[in-house]
């Protein structure tokens, strides 16, 4: 995946690890660059960023030091660094989830505080830089099975991260007069600490600059056996690596992009183009020209113009909705000759036209499921609990039903006086389940149900599903509800049809 | 270092240990803040779960869940992590029985639960996966550990493993395995490398070597130094405050130089964490400061949830259940029952000590005898079993007549 979870330095500590990076023109605000930079592949709900990590987004002037078969992109100048650092948490008022308070501190050493979470960011004071850090829906997609290239589902769907967006007065920050097109990188690294080696920078955690470059290129997971070279790379300086370990990095790219180019058994790169390509990958950092447009589209195109010695046009960047694996993997293996669409065309959700652009955290749906295997006969047990208006619960007093076929509405008087409504949105007889959704009783938001049996061996298998938002409610209330409920009525079916044997 | 010394918090930074003759500590990096790593931990474990809910064959998913209920169950004392995993087994076997991955991730389980037949059952049946067969291997390596099973095997493929990577969470099972063959220097020493060399942010990975140079100190060695094992216990609990088991185990240390009311401000932050050495530790502690009622409520729920435990998790707790009964919980004769349970299941040396002791305890001659003859075979010529208070015993039990030479 884009840059999740490729390294074992990460893995101890997720928040550390970043996992995509961004460079477009603010939607908002054409005057305006956005750089954001992610973490925490997988971020539950309530994650956090740590409090002993250095988060930084890095941009330096880029000069076309070569094309053809000779590209090279050249970093020159200062870099214009943003770091956003964190706090521990604290305690929310109220009893309420904690709290992450941070610093953003851009070029020049202008500092704004921030709130975690805070969909307005913080701004400084002169208005020149806007920065926002929290949980967000993950904007990466991959719907492949890279080994093997097989389409897939979104791996990703559902998933959030937490991100830093940066939004900034291009002119005033990156003074494009002296050149307009730009590398950005993200890197993640631990604080010095008062032990830490005196003059010694702290050994980098991640970083990312294009996307896949460590997941895909550097670890390609279709070469068994090669040695794993991601966390060798993660710590390798942006914009500067080792002199002596570049070889071993061009090498492996070489054997990699040629293994991507064969992977529809044909050659569509030559050698020398291979090794062409290994080079601009070697210079990992996001490409973009602020002078010129940027888009969904426009992804590695500074990249591919300059490698057939052109001009590039567009301004590369990426942007939150770019499908950046599908033109990746297409550039990889074909060459651009037919494009590879993946199983998804989009995230789980599309970005925002509004700051801070990327999407709002997905839900977290919670899921309370549970299945018997009982002697009874499946369409004699079907009989019994395939009623929507039947009464087989032994915690129900009694079922009311309200209009009929789909959409009919039962209200439920349970024996401790509680009332639910629920209501039938699917029912299938002859594969002996039907779906619903509870209209109020519960107190929790998009609660649906699903009571199906399974033949199996002489008897079937009754498998009874409920997912719900939780709303604020403390999910362990709901769930206990709900596997009570579960757990009293197979008591019962157990008792009328017996336990399988 | 005082016994009270051992208590205080650490100043400052806290970026640094002097633990008795050992230099101090000194990590390069702070550390990501320990309540934070946690919060972190439970919401990536939901949200996987969330996840496998929605779609259960999603890549990865099962395996992080395996990895992060491991977590929960190391760090958080959350026994429930077990019933998790096993009703991840559950699905997995509805959804996709039989898959080398379901064996895979079911072995995984079982060895978890220390369930080690059953895990070696589900190895077998995938060992010739060569897409698994990492994996298996590792896993197979983890599980003669633990059993004490071709420890020479595994130290030699530990050392290699150590050598290549030089990263901490491949040196702490090296550790480990000296601190099994009681080359306790070479643990020791082992531990210092992981934690001298670790340069990442996570409290999870140092509180875990603290916690381990702890047991070593406190638990392994033959003349345990207290005050060096609550140092190191400390330290892990600096790290990382929710960490229940070296919350336990500094309190033990706490009781046993009667620092009763350390050990009680130790304990009672960890009560809701459901592990059961908490109200255990916590009714020896307020027994001894005459609370009786509250000391007799307190062991009513550790007696009542070991039991639990042990109905749903026999092999997982029943060494740690023998431990309880020989000890506060006040019944030699399951003890001694659960300990036989546990050497059967995992022959390891500390396992046979446990089960002589508890068979002498409750004077089964025989089973004792029986005990130490199975121990002298299967360990007497180890450099590990000169180190056990059961090569002694047995040399005894020999000049006494009382034993037949294997």
């Amino acid at each position: 995946m884009s840059d999740h979870v490729d390294g074992p330095r990460q893995i101890g500590d997720p928040p550390a690890d970043l996992t995509d990076l961004f460079a477009f023109t603010s939607p908002e605000n054409p005057a305006h660059t956005v750089v954001a930079a992610n973490a925490f592949p997988s971020a539950g709900v309530t994650a956090m960023f740590s409090n002993a990590v250095d988060y930084s987004i890095v941009i330096r002037r880029v000069t076309v030091a070569g094309r053809g078969e000779g590209s090279k992109f050249q970093p020159e100048g200062p870099e214009y660094r943003f770091s956003c650092r964190f706090d521990a948490l604290e305690r929310g008022a109220d009893g309420k989830s904690p709290i992450q308070r941070g610093t953003f501190t851009c070029p020049g050493g202008q500092t704004a505080p921030l709130v975690v979470n805070d969909e307005k960011g913080a701004s400084t004071p002169d208005g020149v830089y806007r920065v926002f850090a929290g949980l967000r829906s993950d904007p990466f997609f991959l719907a492949w099975a890279p080994a093997v290239l097989k389409k897939l589902p979104n791996l990703l769907q559902h998933d959030n991260v937490l991100a830093i967006v940066v939004e900034f007065d291009t002119t005033r920050v990156l003074q494009p007069d002296k050149g307009s097109l730009f590398g950005v990188a993200a890197e993640t690294k631990p604080l010095a600490g008062t032990n830490s080696p005196i003059g010694m920078e702290p050994p980098r955690l991640d970083w990312v600059g294009r996307p896949e470059q460590t997941n895909m290129r550097l670890n390609n997971p279709a070469m068994d056996g090669a040695d794993d070279l991601r966390d060798l790379w993660n710590q390798q300086t942006p914009f500067a690596i080792a002199p002596d370990l570049e070889p071993l990095f061009r090498e492996r790219l070489v054997e990699s992009l040629t293994n991507w180019d064969m992977r529809d058994g044909r050659a569509d790169w030559t050698p020398s183009a291979i090794r062409s390509a290994a080079s601009v990958y070697l210079n990992d950092f996001l490409l973009f020209d602020v002078s010129k447009p940027i888009d969904d589209t426009t992804f590695l195109e500074i990249e591919k113009s300059t490698l057939h010695d052109k001009p590039y046009q567009t301004g590369g960047g990426r942007t939150i909705d770019a499908n950046v694996i599908d033109i990746m993997i297409t550039w990889m293996v074909n060459n651009d000759r037919e494009f590879l669409q993946g199983g998804a065309t989009q995230a789980t959700k599309l970005g925002l036209k509004t700051f801070p652009y990327e999407a709002t955290p997905n839900e977290q749906l919670q899921t309370v499921m549970s299945t018997i295997d009982l002697a009874g006969a499946p369409g004699e047990v079907w009989n019994v609990i395939g009623k929507f208006g039947g009464e087989w619960h032994p915690l129900v007093a009694s079922v009311q039903l309200i209009g009929e076929g789909i959409g009919q509405l039962r209200r439920i008087e349970l024996k401790d006086g509680k009332q639910i409504v629920e209501r039938l949105d699917s029912i299938n007889n002859a594969a002996r389940s039907y779906t619903y959704t509870s209209i109020s009783g519960v107190g929790v938001s998009a609660y649906t149900g699903v009571l199906a049996i399974q033949p199996k061996s002489s008897g079937c298998s009754v498998e009874w599903k409920v997912q719900y938002l939780a709303d604020g409610q403390p999910d362990f209330v709901v769930h206990t509800i709900i596997s009570t409920l579960q757990k009293t009525g197979f008591e019962a079916l157990t008792k009328r049809f017996g336990a399988a044997t | 270092m005082s016994s009270t010394e051992a208590l205080k918090p650490f100043a400052g930074t806290g970026r640094e240990i002097t633990s008795g003759a050992v230099s101090p500590i000194e990590l390069a990096y702070p550390l990501t803040d320990g309540q934070l790593a946690l919060n972190n931990l439970e919401s990536a474990r939901r949200h996987s779960w969330s996840t496998f809910w929605l779609d259960p064959l999603r890549p990865n998913i099962a395996e992080y869940i395996v990895e992060q209920e491991q977590l929960t169950l190391q760090f958080a004392g959350d026994p429930g992590a077990l019933d998790r995993l096993d009703s991840l087994v559950e699905r997995l076997g509805r959804v996709d029985h039989d898959s080398p991955r379901t064996l895979l991730i079911q072995a995984q389980v079982s060895s978890t639960a220390h369930r080690f037949a059953e895990a070696r059952r589900c190895l077998d049946q995938i060992s010739g996966c060569a897409e698994l067969s990492a994996s298996v291997k590792r896993l197979s390596m983890n599980i003669d550990q633990a059993c004490g099973t071709q420890l020479d095997a595994v130290l030699e493929s530990r050392q290699r493993i150590a050598a290549q990577s030089g990263r901490l969470e491949d040196l702490v099972p090296l550790g480990a395995l000296y601190a099994d063959l009681r080359e306790f220097d070479r643990a020791h020493q082992i531990y210092r490398r992981a934690l001298n060399e670790y340069q990442g942010t996570s409290p999870l990975a140092v509180a875990w070597v603290c916690f381990q140079l702890g047991v070593l100190w406190g638990e392994l060695v033959p003349e345990s130094q207290l005050a060096l094992a609550a140092a190191w216990y400390q330290k892990a609990v600096q790290c990382l405050p929710a960490y229940v088991k070296a919350r336990v185990h500094l309190a033990e240390t706490c009781i046993r130089r009667e620092l009763m009311a350390e050990a009680k401000a130790l304990l009672m932050p960890a009560v809701a964490s459901c592990d059961l050495e908490v109200s255990w530790r916590l009714a020896d502690v307020l027994a001894a400061m005459g609370r009786v009622a509250e000391a007799d409520k307190q062991m009513l729920v550790a007696r009542s949830g070991f039991e639990a435990l042990l109905t749903k998790h026999l092999l997982a707790f029943a060494d740690h259940g023998a431990e309880f009964y020989s000890g506060s919980g006040n019944d030699p004769q399951r003890a001694s029952e659960l300990a036989r349970i546990n050497v059967a299941n995992r022959p390891t040396l500390r396992a046979f000590e446990q089960a002589w002791e508890t068979a002498v305890a409750v004077g089964e001659t025989d089973q004792a005898a029986e005990i130490l003859a199975a121990a002298k075979a299967r360990w007497g010529d180890t450099h590990a079993f000169v180190f056990s208070r059961l090569a002694d015993n047995y040399r005894q039990a020999i000049n006494a007549g009382g034993l037949k030479t294997p």
